[in-house]
């Protein structure tokens, strides 16, 4: 594989994502609006409640071991700090969808775009190869997706940090362990799996409007995996963290395997509009 | 070498026709040798193959039988190699609009691996060429139509290809634009021994650049040769025209009573138009005879099929039925 074509297609398409407002809107504006706003419409609201209100409610063994297992200091919590806690949780997993999400944009830009406005034939001319082109376009999409999950997750964290401070929960709860690990490990795996799936509709469909109704529709199981994953390692331990970015790793080279041989370039010139 | 060589080159898409699978064929048993640094046309009406062509031998599509050659690398097992020797300008300029000509180029250039610093060096000479240096750091969508195909050509050529493969090369250019392009395509070939592979709907232009034309249609060629040969093709559409100062019944009876196969006779214009089976034996005697009887002739000339009509009249008569397809009709 010759790493400097690679890049250079990469580049190319940051650039053009860079000069287009509908992308880095996607990029940069939602990730800024689920940083801000989530925190602000439902952690904020809640900070004017009233501490003794939520005396005397059960949160039930299933929270309790979840959360006494992951959260620091959870057990010295009262139920109002409780409540904001796992609100707080509630809502960065939605910042987790961020890596889904975002390459159903970029990946539907980059391959079927170019074929929308045929610019993908001087590209196929040239000697690059499909693994190549493939990487690149996976590189392109990954890379804006990893960037605005980045931007959300320290915004919201920062927002939520603050807001949980100010109130009399007074704790500094992220970044923590948990965090981390889903921001900077899972969340580029996601997002890996989630371009990579794109990339292969892409490389079928006609049209960027084909590729995002497509594409809202693998969001979808995605999310459960999401689901399973945070589940998984709430309840465990170093082992299921290793064995579940093992499984993702797996998934992640057969799909790589699969866009390859599915991007041929008789197959992307012959569906060019 | 020939810079390209086909042997039975086919190319059959599968298209889903009520449900069912059939094939169609888009390129039909090609057998093409071009030398270097030969100007090759290739004409034929939209749908004919000559972009499927183009595809074959730029090694984008794969061939359903036979095989060509660029350079002596094959298309399908040389694949990347084929690749790195040729240049393509497709149908349609395709410039990245949101990024500058500069960067358009740049990239193309790093595709073919060329090494830094000779890029920024190529890119000012080829912008110098297509006197397009003012406009370097434009983006490509603020640039007009013929401006846009400029770039694209120079972006074909941006990694000095020995063979390139252009498609409409003058489409939507001004007239003095697409001179330039005629000029430079005829310095590069000439002098540069590049070898040019054209698909172009206009005859004019093949007329002008062909050191050979190839008339493609329903993905057969159907006739090929220098411009010249082709003439040769319908050289009994020939007419030799013959002008008078002044016109008389003298000279109306004698071509009328002479054995002469007379195509039009003009009294207002003063001419006569004669079909003359061999015009480089026969013409000098009719003209020595026209001397001796002292008639006021001024001007002979002959007016050869022009291409047009010869690419017309072939692929009109390579679309009609044969008398097998009427009757299984």
């Amino acid at each position: 594989m010759n790493f400097k074509r690679v890049w250079a297609l990469t580049r190319k398409d940051l650039r053009e994502f860079m000069k287009s407002k509908y992308v880095v809107s996607v990029i940069i504006g939602i990730p800024l609006l689920f940083a801000i706003l989530f925190p602000f419409a439902t952690l904020m609201p809640m900070t004017q409640a009233n501490p003794q209100d939520f005396e005397g409610e059960e949160f039930g063994s299933f929270v309790e071991n979840l959360f006494s297992k992951t959260v620091r200091g959870w057990d010295g919590l009262n139920n109002f700090g409780k409540t904001m806690v796992l609100m707080a949780y509630a809502m960065f997993v939605t910042v987790l969808l961020l890596p889904i999400i975002i390459p159903a944009v970029t990946a539907s830009e980059t391959v079927v775009g170019e074929k929308e406005r045929k610019t993908i034939e001087s590209i196929l001319a040239s000697p690059m190869t499909e693994t190549e082109i493939v990487t690149a376009k996976i590189l392109s999409s990954l890379l804006p997706s990893f960037l605005g999950t980045t931007i959300a997750a320290i915004g919201y964290m920062g927002i939520t940090d603050f807001i949980l401070w100010k109130s009399d929960v007074g704790i500094i709860l992220f970044p923590d362990f948990l965090s981390i690990v889903f921001v900077l490990i899972f969340g580029p795996l996601f997002s890996t799996i989630s371009v990579e799936l794109m990339i292969m509709v892409s490389t079928k469909v006609k049209s960027v409007r084909d590729s995002y109704q497509i594409g809202s529709l693998i969001v979808l199981p995605l999310i459960l995996l999401i689901a399973a994953e945070m589940f998984t390692f709430f309840f465990a331990s170093y082992a299921t963290l290793f064995g579940g970015v093992a499984i993702m790793l797996i998934i992640i080279a057969a799909l790589f395997k699969i866009a390859t041989a599915i991007f041929d370039r008789e197959k992307v010139i012959t569906k060019m509009v | 070498m020939l810079a390209i060589e086909t042997r039975e080159l086919t190319k059959d898409y599968e298209i889903k026709k009520n449900k069912e699978r059939v094939y169609l064929r888009a390129v039909d048993d090609l057998n093409l040798q071009i030398e270097e640094s030969e100007i090759y046309c290739l004409l034929g009406p939209n749908g004919a193959g000559k972009t499927s062509t183009t595809r074959l031998l730029t090694s984008i599509l794969h061939p359903t039988l036979g095989g060509a050659r660029i350079l002596g690398s094959d298309i399908v097992n040389e694949a990347s190699k084929v690749r790195s020797k040729v240049g393509l300008l497709t149908e349609t300029p395709a410039l990245y609009d949101r990024l500058t000509v500069r960067q358009n180029l740049d990239f193309i250039a790093k595709l073919y691996s060329m090494q830094k610093e000779d890029i920024s060096s190529r890119i000012e000479e080829i912008m110098d060429l297509f006197d397009l240096t003012e406009k370097i750091d434009l983006s490509a969508g603020s640039l007009s139509k013929g401006m846009k195909q400029k770039v694209s050509i120079a972006r074909a050529m941006i990694h000095d290809p020995p063979v390139l493969f252009l498609d409409e090369p003058t489409a939507s250019l001004a007239p003095e634009s697409a001179k330039v392009v005629r000029e430079l395509i005829m310095k590069l070939s000439r002098k540069e021994k590049r070898t040019f592979f054209i698909c172009t709907h206009n005859l004019f232009e093949a007329e002008r650049l062909a050191s050979v034309v190839g008339i493609i249609n329903r993905g057969k060629i159907i006739a090929e040769g220098s411009p010249s040969q082709l003439r040769e093709l319908k050289k009994e559409e020939t007419t030799t025209i013959f002008r008078f100062s002044s016109w008389n019944d003298i000279i109306k009876n004698y071509f009328v009573k002479g054995n002469y196969d007379i195509l039009e006779i003009n009294p207002e214009k003063k001419s006569i138009s004669l079909f003359i089976n061999d015009i480089e034996k026969e013409t000098p005697l009719i003209i020595e005879q026209l001397v001796k009887l002292k008639f006021p002739m001024f001007e002979v000339r002959h007016e050869f099929p022009t291409l047009e009509r010869i690419y017309l009249e072939l692929v009109e008569s390579a679309n009609r039925p044969t008398i097998e397809e009427e009757v299984e009709a």
